[in-house]
């Protein structure tokens, strides 16, 4: 029997009915149609579902909808403000982090976690966050280089 | 489609009443990484999940010089990781949990569910298990409290009876295990399950070995603890030919089996290289 489920996500309310089963992922693809968030390995392994719940990264994959009745989501589509890219974004355009595109999502959601955590992650400590992340492209280097550059600018404003 | 019921209790008290009362037919659900994966795969078709997010205070971290550490069943392996009270008391323990998989999963999952789902490939329980960790299992009847040796039963398998939930996870103070070692072989990505882990602590005197605890994961239907190789150095004055020997006689403890990453025998030549090395790093740490 379905559910209704509240779900804040990117700032904005949403009240939909969900089958007990059905993943977060799901719920956010096909029910509020934000499809940016993508479906890979279905068992936590490859990050492409990669969200943030109340602020924690999360597998959307590992996780039912009706688990997050009344939580804040923040996915890819969320990342723009005021039709601005953010700075993760402009970054992955300037640095090839990007080339089919369909990890990139998550990793642009993962690398954000990461840096709403930690501004200033030393190299060794992307790469051992990003580790979570696949990618059969870019060769991993050039999302390193994407995200070392955003700490690079953060180094600007440290204090 | 699948359906059930999905009920959230407030209290472990609801929460092993509610457990009663739908017997075979609940499963309980904690961070539910493992069983949302599950009912993804259709491999679990419950008529309820009882999840065990909404109990308050179910996820914290404590420690006194007197009791240890306690850790409660909801604390996910992210909450361990950046405690600082386990970071300065448990040094093995913050290695072990930053490294269980990604900071993905670590954000999810919690210690009561890792523990509850006995995979013999999983980090937490090894470690624990070194610092003879005890768990609390409570239902509707009481409470009982189990080492980790009696509670990891077999593949998969553990003491949990039906109507029990683990709801507290105690290590003793650390103050005499000085030396301690984590070696987590992951030879083909960083994020990956060990193909072997080894967790030692050691308690060293004036060069003799007063005590020592060596688990290791990955290397049979449980994880396990070498109760003949410690016997190798316990009482003894260690030197480098007695923990070799010590390697020697763990591969012979350990029943791994071939999966895709290793072979058994690769996996048996691992434990006698990595068990002597986790005794040198620990025995190390006691120096230094
Ligand atoms: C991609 C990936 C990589 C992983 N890598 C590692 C790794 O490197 N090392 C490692 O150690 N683990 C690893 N794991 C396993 C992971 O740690 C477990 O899946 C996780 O800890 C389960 O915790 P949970 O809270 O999500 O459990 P849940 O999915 O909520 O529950 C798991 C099981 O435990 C039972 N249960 C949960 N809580 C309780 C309780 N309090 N009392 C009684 N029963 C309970 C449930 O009924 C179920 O059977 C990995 C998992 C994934 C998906
Ligand atoms: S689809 Fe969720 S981690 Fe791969
Ligand atoms: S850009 Fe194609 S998978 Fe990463």
């Amino acid at each position: 029997m379905k559910r209704r489920i509240e779900l804040t996500v990117n700032g904005q309310d949403y009240e939909i009915e969900v089958e007990p089963s059905k993943l977060l992922l799901h719920a956010l693809r096909e029910e509020i149609g934000l499809t940016g968030t993508k479906e890979g390995c279905s068992i936590g392994v490859c990050g492409a579902c990669s969200v943030m719940v109340d602020g924690r990264l999360t597998s959307s994959c590992l996780t039912l909808a009706i688990a997050n009745d009344g939580k804040s989501i923040t996915t890819i589509e969320g990342m723009v403000a005021d039709g601005e890219l953010d700075p993760l974004q402009q970054a992955f355009i300037d640095y090839g982090g990007s080339q089919c595109g369909f990890c990139t999502p998550g990793q642009i959601v993962a690398a954000k976690a990461l840096l709403e955590a930690n501004p200033h992650p030393s190299e060794d400590e992307v790469r051992e966050w990003m580790s979570g992340n696949l990618c059969r492209c870019t060769g991993y280097y050039k999302i390193l280089e994407s995200v070392m550059a955003v700490v690079k600018q953060h180094e600007g404003v440290k204090g | 489609m699948l359906d059930f019921e999905y009920l959230e209790p407030t209290t472990v008290e609801e929460a092993c009443t509610l457990l009663q009362s739908y017997g075979d037919e609940a499963v309980l659900m904690s961070g539910g990484a493992a069983v949302t994966m599950w009912i993804s795969q259709r491999l679990l078709a419950p008529e309820a999940i009882i999840s065990l997010a909404k109990i308050p205070n179910f996820d914290y971290v404590r420690f006194s010089e007197k009791d240890g550490l306690t850790i409660g069943a909801g604390a996910r392996h992210r909450d361990i990781e950046m405690s600082p009270l386990v970071r300065q008391h448990y040094p093995l323990l913050y290695e072990t949990f930053s490294k269980v998989a990604q900071p993905r999963i670590r954000y999810m999952a919690t210690i009561g569910g890792n523990l509850c789902t006995g995979d013999p490939a999983t980090d937490p329980g090894t470690s624990l298990m070194a610092l003879d960790a005890e768990v609390t299992l409570t239902s509707t009847e009481g409470k009982r409290v189990l080492s980790l040796e009696e509670f990891f039963v077999d593949y998969y398998q553990t003491a949990l009876k039906q109507g029990e939930v683990l709801t507290e996870v105690r290590v003793p103070p650390p103050a005499e295990w000085a030396g301690w070692s984590r070696i987590k072989f992951t030879p083909r990505t960083e994020e990956d399950f060990a193909t072997v882990g080894v967790s030692v602590a050691l308690k060293v005197r004036s060069g003799e070995c007063e005590d020592i605890r060596l688990a290791l994961n990955s290397v049979a239907p449980v994880i396990v603890r070498a109760h003949r190789a410690e016997e190798v150095l316990r009482g003894k004055r260690v030197t480098d030919e007695l923990v070799n020997e010590a390697g020697e006689v763990a591969a012979t403890e350990v029943e791994p089996t071939d999966d895709m990453r290793g072979s058994a025998d690769y996996k048996r030549h691992l434990v006698k290289v990595l068990v002597p090395r986790a005794m040198r790093q620990a025995l190390e740490r006691i120096d230094g």
